[in-house]
Parts: structure tokens; sequence; C-alpha cells
């Protein structure tokens, strides 16, 4: 089945102008995010990738709602963000179950909190969790599921309100490399069913980004801010053999020499 | 995504095999079966053997030892006290009951509420907690006849000296539960626009309730011992009375006959927190 025939029919488009974000701290001002700049188009799937405390997680932080940006400003979808929006969903770095719920109640949270009756999306959830390969598991705690399973309870989580915008915080990172795979594998299904909402996927694997996105921003550090913006060259559906094609490999190392750049490598040092 | 056809696929690949090995096999049911019994047999088996050797070398000693029995009174004596005294010896664990329940339920509110102040207010925190951490190493004990002098002799000073050293491993432990909630639940709950009150009822709260009872169970027990302390310097009734008032006539069955009675009390009170637990855990669905 499809993730729900008649959801999400628009994603959200995103404006970002001028965000900076500096966090005052004991040893002085850190500037995250250095005066970002960026649009992003209903349905689009956008990597970010850069190295580590380029401020990435700052950005969708900001994005969320759930820590502002110091000056600029974000506009999803038209309205500005100033706090958590209900149809953003998030998935973060760790599953972030709650230990004492089953894995359909977790699902559910967001609901609950919403103060909307379970019952009237709890077939959603149960399709969720089946579309995910969780059929069967509704009723287990997270303690008798493994790390990617676990993952894949949060990623329902973050759909079940069937939100225009989801937000990825290095969702993988925490898995192994067979479990990862599959994971890719089944966000890019997820995403060949032609879902419309707007995704943003913040990962250090050039690998992810160059399969799932139909863009990738690159930031550096020092400062934070974004390198540069590339289209992804193979469409959609996309299936996992593109991997193998030439044009991968190509694009792959194209990103990789972004990334080089990124951490201020010269060209030097990059063959060493 | 497949641990679902993984799993369902090895569940078919093992069947034959699975079947095979217990048909090749001689023995294994009723082994097995007895196996488990034992093993479920045990916890209970065991410590119940280690009880039944101790009251044998109780029996034995006081039998053939020669010892005077304000000494060591035999096994058999204490018993007969236990059942010609019960109407006497049951008011006062009735009154012992009452009161260290009491006790121990003015500890559960206030240390609750004190705990749960302590988790919203940074002030109150600061203000208190160091003192509550502090107040855990006074040995409290010490504190009873202060407050007699404060309250007289009567049910508001053991009570109160009861509720006092009941009170501080509750409020640790429940706050403790509280605030270590970890903070990306805290994020995730924030992410979805809750409430204060929601983050309270859906986060914290759950995730402190094995917090909690661990500390009821501390509780629950130092609410016997404040009474008992209570009964001793400032009481006419209550088996601590009891106990202080036998031991002046030398009469050690019946010590011990009271001793008894007040480990029933403390069992069932105890056993009321675990079922307590149980089905607090079963409703917030706590782990
Ligand atoms: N709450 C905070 N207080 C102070 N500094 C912070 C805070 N959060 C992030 N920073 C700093 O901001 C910078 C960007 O952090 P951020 O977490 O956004 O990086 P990142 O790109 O997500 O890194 P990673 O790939 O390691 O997750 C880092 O230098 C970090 O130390
Ligand atoms: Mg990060």
């Amino acid at each position: 089945m499809t993730l729900s025939p008649a959801e999400a029919a628009t994603g959200a488009d995103i404006t970002i102008s001028h965000v900076r974000k500096t966090f005052e701290t004991p040893r002085g001002p850190i500037e995250a995010l250095a005066g970002i700049d960026l649009d992003i188009a209903p349905g689009e799937f956008v990597s970010i990738l850069g190295p580590s405390g380029c401020g990435k997680s700052t950005l969708l932080m900001a994005l969320a709602g759930l820590e502002p940006a110091t000056s600029g400003h974000i506009r999803i979808s038209g309205a500005p963000v100033l706090s958590p929006r209900r149809k953003t969903g998030i998935v973060f770095q760790e599953p972030t179950l709650l230990s004492w719920k089953t894995a359909l109640q977790n699902v559910l949270y967001p609901a609950e909190i919403a103060g909307q009756r379970k019952a009237d999306h709890a077939p959603r959830a149960r399709a969720l969790l089946d579309r995910v390969g969780l059929a069967g598991f509704e009723d287990q705690r997270p303690r008798g599921l493994s790390g990617g399973m676990k993952q894949r309870v949060a990623l329902c989580r973050a759909l079940v309100q069937d939100p225009d915008l989801l937000l990825m915080d290095e969702p993988f990172s925490a898995l192994d490399a067979i479990t990862r795979d599959e994971m890719a594998e089944l966000m890019l299904d997820l995403w060949s069913e032609n879902s419309g909402r707007t995704a943003i996927f913040v990962t250090h694997s050039i690998h992810e980004a160059a399969l799932l996105s139909d863009r990738v921003i690159v930031m550096r550090r020092r400062p934070c801010d974004v390198l540069a913006d590339v289209p992804v060259p193979f469409g959609r559906p996309r299936r996992m053999d593109v991997v193998d094609t030439p044009e991968f490999t190509a694009f792959s190392s194209h990103l990789r020499g972004l990334i080089a750049e990124a951490m201020g490598k010269t060209e030097a040092q990059r063959h060493v | 995504m497949s641990d679902v056809m993984s799993e369902a696929g090895s569940d078919i690949a093992d069947r034959p095999t699975a079947g095979a090995a217990r048909s090749s096999r001689p023995k294994p049911e009723s082994y097995l079966t007895n196996d488990r019994l034992l093993r479920v047999a045990r916890p209970v088996l065991l410590p119940t053997l280690t009880a039944a050797v101790l009251l044998g070398i109780w029996w034995a000693l006081a039998s053939w030892a020669d010892l005077p029995a304000v000494v060591l009174p035999h096994p058999a004596d204490v018993w007969s006290i236990l059942k010609s005294n019960f109407p006497l010896l049951s008011t006062h664990m009735w009154h012992t009951a009452y009161e260290s329940t009491l006790g121990f339920l003015i500890a559960m509110v206030t240390g609750v509420s004190l705990a749960i102040l302590i988790t919203y207010s940074a002030v109150l925190r600061e203000a208190f907690y160091p003192h509550l951490i502090l107040f855990q190493l006074v040995p409290k004990v010490a504190l009873a006849p202060l407050f007699v002098v404060w309250l007289g002799i009567g049910a508001p000073a053991r009570l109160s000296f009861a509720t006092f050293i009941a009170f501080f491993p509750l409020v640790i432990a429940t706050a403790q539960g509280l605030t270590e909630v970890p903070p990306e639940m805290i994020r995730l709950s924030r992410s979805l626009s809750a409430t204060r009150w929601q983050i309270f009822r859906t986060i914290r709260f759950p995730y402190a309730i094995p917090y909690i009872f661990a500390g009821m169970k501390i509780s629950v027990t130092m609410a016997m011992i404040g009474i008992i302390v209570g009964e001793f310097i400032a009481s006419q009734k209550g088996l601590g009375y009891l106990i202080l008032f036998a031991s002046s006539q030398a009469n050690t069955a019946l010590i011990l006959a009271a001793v008894i009675l007040l480990c029933v009390v403390g069992l069932v009170q105890f056993g009321i927190v675990l079922a307590l637990e149980r089905a607090v855990r079963r409703v917030f669905g706590s782990d």
C-alpha cells in the first residue's frame, strides 16, 4: 500500500533568509550559523551534508521551531516559524521512544499530545507500522525492538500526523551498516510513492545524501554557512541499484570533493 | 525491512529441524517440566529452607544448650505466649500498624509534593536539595527525643517523627526520577507543543514511577522504625511500648512474640506497596 493515498498532496515550501545563530557560552560566543539563505520547494528531498560542528543540527532545530535563530527569518508555507508546528514531523538521531509505551502507543504519542482521539489515528498508525515492516510488533515495548526497528517506529511517529515537512537529524547514524542500508531502501520506497511532502535530511554520509535526495546542501565550518547547493542527477522513482551506476560514483566523488573543501583541506592534503 | 520477513522465513526453515530434534531425543517432556518447576520454586524454596534451618538451630539451642529462658526462650514458649496473649498483642499491633501507615501516607503526600516543587522551581531546588542530601547522612533517630520535647508525649510526636524519617528517601528518589528524564524525551514532547502539564503527565511522571516506588519501599520501613522509636520513648500503646514493657519484666518470650507481629505488619505493608506498584505500572504501562 502507499502511505495513504489522499495524504500530503502538497509539501511545505521553505524560505530561510539571513539566518544566524550565536550561542553565548562562558568561553565567549559561538557562531553556529553564519548567515544561511535557502529556498526549498514543496516536495523536495534535501540533504544537508557537512563536517561535524558546522551547524546542521542547529539549522534543523531552528526549522523545527525548537531553538529560534538569533537573527534572520524562516518561513514555512508562508508562515514565520516561532514555535513547533503540528505539520512538521521530526526524526532525531536517537529513536527517543518512551520505554513504557508500546510501539503503537509511541506512534500515537503525537495524537495524544494534540488531544486527538487515539482511536481515530490507530488505523493509520497501524498502517504505517505495517508499511515499515513492523506488522506484528505493535504491542512490543521498545526494549523488545532492535535499533533499526526503534528508528522505524520513530519514523512512523513522525509521519502519523501526516506532516507536510519531515525533518531528520542523522536518523540512521546510530545504526549498523546493514541496517542503515535497509533504512535507506525504506526511505527510497517511501519517497517513490510520491508522498509530496518536503524532507530535510541531515547526514554525514555522502552515500545516503546521493542516494536519497533531490538536492544536496553542503555546509562548511568557520564560517558556518552554505558552501554548495548541488542538484542530484537521478530521477524518481529511484531504486537502490542506482548506486551501481558510474554516474553515482562520479556524483559521490564530486560530493566528497566538496566535503573536503568544507573541511578546509587543500587539494594537496586530499591526496596525502 | 525485513525483520518481519526474515523472522517468518527462519520460522518456516526451523520447523522441520526442531521437530526432528524433538523426536530423536528420548525423555525430553517430563524432564523439561521438572526442570522448570524447580526453577520456579527455587526462589521460594531456598529462603524457606534457610528459615527452617535457623529455626531448627534456635530450637536445638533452646532445648539442649541449657540457656536461661531470659536469654533464649524456647520457640514453643514464644508460640504459646503469642497464642495466650493474642488479644493484648493484637490491640498493640493494630495501634502500631495504624500509626506507621499514617506516618507513611503523610510522608508520601508531603514527599512527592516537595519533589514536584523542587523539580519545577530552580529556586526551591537550590534552597532545599543540598539540605535534603545532607539530612540523609544525619542519623535521624538521634533526633527523636527532640520531637517529644517539642510535641509532648503522644501521637503528634510519634507521627511527625515517623513522617520525618520516612520523608527523606521518598523526596530524594522522586526528585531524582522527575529530573533525570532524558532531555531528548523532553525535546520530543516540546516538538509536539506539549504543555508543561502534558510533559509531566506523559513523560516525567511515568518515567519517575520506578524511582518513586523504590523510594516508597525504603520509606515504608522507615515509617515503621519511626513509630517504634516513638513508642519506646513516648507511648503507652503499640508494640514498641509492649517490647519495652516486656523487657522491664524480663519477659523475653513476649518480646519475641511482639517482634514476630512487627514482622507480619511490616511484610503486609511492604506487600501492599508491591501490589500498588504492579497496579500503577499496569495503568501507566511503566517499566
Ligand atoms: N546549546 C549549545 N550551546 C553552545 N554551543 C552550541 C550549542 N549547540 C551547538 N553548539 C555549537 O554550535 C556549533 C554547531 O553545532 P551543531 O550541533 O549544529 O553541529 P552539527 O553540524 O550538527 O554537528 P554534528 O555533525 O557533530 O552533529 C558547534 O560548534 C557546537 O559546539
Ligand atoms: Mg548534529
